[in-house]
C-alpha cells in the first residue's frame, strides 16, 4: 500500500511542482516593477557669484579688519564670489574655534563662511588663523594658521584668499601674485615709460627704472625674482635681465643687432627671444648658465613673440611666413612648424596658458583689436574682448584669468586716450580694469610667490 | 485491476486539474488589481495642435516666476552643535614679502592706487529682515543668449498654442512625468551655479540622489551616486562640480512645485547635472 501510494504521488508531485511554478510565474509576470527613482537631467543653470560671509577677523586691532577687507576684495574681484554685507549677519562670531550656528548663515543665504583671527605673538610676529565653513554640509572645509611679521599682513590676506578660492573652485588661486608692467606718463610725444611691479590687486606699486630709456615687454621668470625685458638703452634695443633681489640689471647676450620679445622657459634656465638681422627676425634660445644660443627658426619671414608650452616641449610664436601675421606652433627644437590660426584677420602675440589647454592671442582686424583664446591645435577659437586696441595677453598662474592692455582711442584734438590694464575670465565673463598708478601697458603676471 | 488503474488515472487527472485551477485562481486574485492599472492600450484622445513637446517644455520663461518662499516660521535654525569639534589648524610659516627688498627708487604710491587697492567700503546698510529666499536671480536667458552663437530661433506661429494636457491613455504617464521634470528643471536652473571655468567642463557630469519629504523638503542630505563619488575623490574639478551640484540641491529646497498627490513619483530623484550646454567654448 505504501508502495502504491508512493507510485501514485510520484507523477503527481511533478504536476504539482509544475502547477506551482506556473502560479509563481504568473504572479511574477504581473507583479508591478520595483519603485524606481525619477531621473532628471539638469542642463541649465546660472553662472553667478557664490555668496560668502566673511566677517572681520577677530583680534589684533585694525589688522583683523584689514585682512578681511582684502580677502573680500580679492574674492569679489575674481567674479566667482560675492561677499555678503556684514550688516546682514545674524551671528556675531566671537570664537573661531567654536562651530558657527549654520542655520543663522543659511538664513542670510550664505553658502560659505570664513572666520578668522589675527593675534600678535609675544615675539612680535603676527599669527593669523582662519577657517572656511560649508554652511549646507555643516563642516569645516579648510583651517589654516599663518605666522609672519605684522607688516606682511596684506600677503597673508592674499594667501587666505588663495586657500578659499582653491578649496571651492578646485583651481589654484592667483591672489598672492604680482604684475610687472610698463608705467606710462607724460605727453604723447615725450612719453615716459618705466618698468614697474605691483601686487595683482594694484597695491604696493614700485618703479624699477627711472624712465630714461624706453622699456617694453617685461616678463617674469618662474620664481618671480627675475624680469626679462627689452630696453632702448643708448638707443640700442636689446633684451635685459633685472634681478629683483639685488636690483642689478644686465644685457642678455652681446648681439650686434636688435633682440626683443623675451620670455623665460618653464624651468627658468633659458630665455627664448627674437633676434633681428638685416630686417629678418628669427627665434633663438639662450641658455642662461652658459649664455650659448641656438637658432630655432630659419625663414625669410618675421618670426617673433615666442612662448613655451608649460611642459617645455613646444613653442608658439607669430610669423608672417604664410603671407600675413598668424600664430604657429613648433617643437622646442624648432621642428614641426605648423600654423594654427586660420580665423579672420591677423593674429599675433600668442601666449600658452600655464594650464596648457589654451593659447591666448591678439586678434587684429581692420576695425578693432581683441584678445582671444584657442586650443593648441587651433580649434575652438573664441574672442574674449573687443576694443579699439586690446592686445598683449598674459595668463594668471592658474590659467583661469587673462590680463591685457587696453588702449583707448583719443577724442578730437587728441583728448583722452591712454593705456590701461584690464582682466577677463577665460570664460569671457568678469571683464574689469586692473588698478595701476597712471597709464599702464604690457602687463605680465607672475607665478605664485614662493 | 483495469478498473482500479482507470480510477487511478482519473483521480490523478482530477487532482492535477484541481491544482491547476487553484493556481490560476490564486494568480488572478493576486494580480488582478494591478492588471487593472495597466496602461489603456486604446488610442488616446489627444488634441492635435502641431506643437512639439519641446516647444512646450523647453520654452524659456520670459518672466521668472517668483520662487516659493517658506513661511519664516518654518525655518529650522540649527542649534549650535557643540559635539562638532573643528579640526586643528595647519600651521604655515610665511616669509616676509619681497617688495621690502626692492632697492630701486620708491615713489610714493599715487593716491588713486591707495584708494583703489582696498575693497570698496561696505556702507552701513539698514539691517535686512532675514527672509528665506530673497535672492535676486541672475537672468539665465540673457547668459544663454550671450553664449548662443546660433541664428535666433524664429518665433512660433501666431496661432500656435500649447496642446491641452493629455488625461489618459498611452502617454498619460509620459506627460505627467514630463510635467514633473519640467517643474523640477524650472526650479533647478535657478539654483545650479555651473562650474564652467574648469578645463573641459562639459565632461564634469555629476549624478546626485535626492530624497524628498512630502512637503518638498529634503528628507535626508543628498548623496552623490557611486560613480560621481569615486571620480570626485580623485579629481579636484569633479569634486568642485559635485559640491556645486550638492549646493544646488540644498539651495533649491523646498521643492514646492511638485504635486503632493503624486509624491510616490518624486520621493526619490536622481539628478544628472550636465554642464555641456552652459559652456561657452
Amino acid at each position: 500500500m505504501a508502495i502504491q501510494a508512493q507510485n501514485f504521488f510520484r507523477p503527481l508531485r511533478r504536476h504539482l511542482i509544475l502547477a506551482l511554478a506556473l502560479c509563481v510565474g504568473v504572479v511574477l509576470g504581473f507583479s508591478p516593477p520595483a519603485e524606481a527613482a525619477l531621473q532628471v537631467r539638469v542642463d541649465q543653470g546660472v553662472t553667478e557669484p557664490i555668496p560668502l560671509a566673511i566677517p572681520d577677523f577677530l583680534g589684533a586691532g585694525q589688522a583683523g579688519k584689514d585682512i578681511a577687507t582684502v580677502v573680500r576684495a580679492d574674492l569679489e574681484r575674481s567674479g566667482l564670489f560675492r561677499a555678503l554685507n556684514p550688516a546682514s549677519f545674524i551671528e556675531k562670531i566671537a570664537d573661531i574655534n567654536t562651530p558657527p550656528r549654520f542655520g543663522d548663515w543659511r538664513t542670510i543665504q550664505a553658502q560659505g563662511l570664513v572666520t578668522g583671527q589675527a593675534t600678535l605673538q609675544p615675539d612680535g610676529r603676527l599669527r593669523v588663523d582662519f577657517r572656511l565653513w560649508d554652511i549646507f554640509g555643516e563642516s569645516q572645509m579648510v583651517g589654516l594658521q599663518y605666522m609672519t611679521t605684522p607688516e606682511n599682513w596684506r600677503r597673508i590676506a592674499h594667501l587666505v584668499s588663495d586657500s578659499i578660492y582653491e578649496r571651492i573652485t578646485g583651481e589654484k588661486g592667483y591672489f598672492d601674485t604680482r604684475i610687472v608692467f610698463v608705467a606710462e606718463s607724460g605727453p604723447k610725444l615725450n612719453r615716459r615709460k618705466r618698468l614697474a611691479v605691483m601686487d595683482q590687486d594694484g597695491a604696493n606699486p614700485v618703479f624699477l627704472t627711472q624712465g630714461d630709456y624706453l622699456v617694453l615687454t617685461p616678463r617674469f621668470n618662474p620664481t618671480a625674482q627675475m624680469i626679462a625685458y627689452m630696453s632702448y638703452i643708448q638707443a640700442k634695443p636689446r633684451v635685459y635681465l633685472f634681478d629683483l633681489e639685488t636690483g642689478r640689471q644686465e644685457v642678455l647676450g652681446n648681439f650686434p643687432n636688435m633682440t626683443f620679445s623675451p620670455r623665460f622657459s618653464p624651468d627658468g634656465k633659458s630665455v627664448i627671444m627674437a633676434l633681428e638681422t638685416n630686417g629678418n627676425s628669427e627665434i633663438y634660445l639662450m641658455d642662461l648658465a652658459t649664455r650659448t644660443t641656438k637658432r630655432l627658426t630659419n625663414d625669410p619671414a618675421i618670426d617673433t613673440a615666442p612662448s613655451f608650452s608649460p611642459d617645455g616641449r613646444q613653442i608658439t610664436f607669430e610669423s608672417d611666413r604664410g603671407g600675413s601675421q598668424q600664430v604657429y606652433v613648433m617643437n622646442a627644437d624648432g621642428s614641426n612648424v605648423h600654423r594654427i590660426s586660420f580665423g579672420a584677420g591677423r593674429n599675433g602675440t600668442p601666449v600658452w596658458s600655464p594650464r596648457g589647454d589654451l593659447i591666448a592671442f591678439t586678434k587684429i582686424s581692420p576695425n578693432y583689436f581683441g584678445v582671444g583664446v584657442m586650443r593648441p591645435d587651433g580649434s575652438g577659437e573664441r574672442l574674449l574682448t573687443h576694443g579699439w586696441q586690446d592686445e598683449g595677453p598674459t595668463w594668471a598662474p592658474n590659467g583661469r584669468v587673462i590680463m591685457f592692455t587696453r588702449t583707448l582711442q583719443a577724442g578730437p584734438g587728441g583728448v583722452g586716450g591712454g593705456s590701461q590694464i584690464w582682466s577677463i575670465d577665460v570664460t569671457g565673463r568678469n571683464e574689469r580694469r586692473v588698478l595701476s598708478p597712471g597709464d599702464a601697458s604690457d602687463p605680465a603676471w607672475s607665478p605664485l610667490i614662493q | 485491476m483495469l478498473k482500479d488503474g482507470r480510477n487511478g488515472v482519473l483521480k490523478r487527472s482530477m487532482i492535477v486539474s484541481g491544482a491547476l485551477h487553484v493556481a490560476v485562481i490564486v494568480a488572478v486574485t493576486m494580480t488582478w488589481p494591478h492588471a487593472l492599472n495597466l496602461p489603456d492600450e486604446s488610442p488616446p484622445v489627444v488634441p492635435v495642435d502641431l506643437v512639439t513637446i519641446a516647444d512646450v517644455t523647453d520654452i524659456a520663461p520670459t518672466a521668472q516666476p517668483a520662487r516659493e518662499q517658506p513661511a519664516p516660521q518654518e525655518i529650522e535654525v540649527a542649534p549650535p552643535q557643540p559635539e562638532i569639534v573643528p579640526p586643528p589648524l595647519q600651521a604655515v610659516e610665511v616669509a616676509p614679502s619681497e617688495p621690502e627688498k626692492l632697492p630701486t627708487p620708491k615713489p610714493a604710491p599715487p593716491k588713486d592706487v591707495a584708494q583703489d587697492t582696498g575693497a570698496p567700503a561696505n556702507p552701513a546698510l539698514p539691517r535686512r529682515k532675514p527672509q528665506p529666499n530673497p535672492r535676486q536671480r541672475f537672468d539665465v536667458d540673457s547668459v544663454l543668449a550671450l553664449l548662443d552663437k546660433r541664428a535666433p530661433k524664429p518665433p512660433p506661429p501666431a496661432d500656435a498654442k500649447p496642446a491641452e494636457t493629455t488625461v489618459r491613455g498611452i502617454g498619460a504617464q509620459d506627460a505627467f512625468t514630463m510635467d514633473l521634470k519640467d517643474a523640477l528643471l524650472a526650479q533647478m536652473r535657478e539654483c545650479w551655479n555651473v562650474p564652467v571655468g574648469a578645463p573641459d567642463p562639459e565632461q564634469l557630469i555629476v549624478q546626485v540622489r535626492v530624497f524628498l519629504a512630502q512637503d518638498g523638503s529634503l528628507a535626508q542630505p543628498p548623496q552623490l551616486e557611486p560613480a560621481t563619488r569615486a571620480a570626485a575623490a580623485t579629481n579636484r574639478y569633479m569634486r568642485t562640480a559635485a559640491e556645486a551640484a550638492l549646493r544646488a540641491v540644498n539651495v533649491c529646497e523646498p521643492y514646492k512645485r511638485l504635486p503632493p498627490d503624486k509624491y510616490e513619483s518624486w520621493r526619490e530623484i536622481v539628478m544628472t547635472f550636465d554642464p555641456s550646454k552652459m559652456v561657452g567654448r
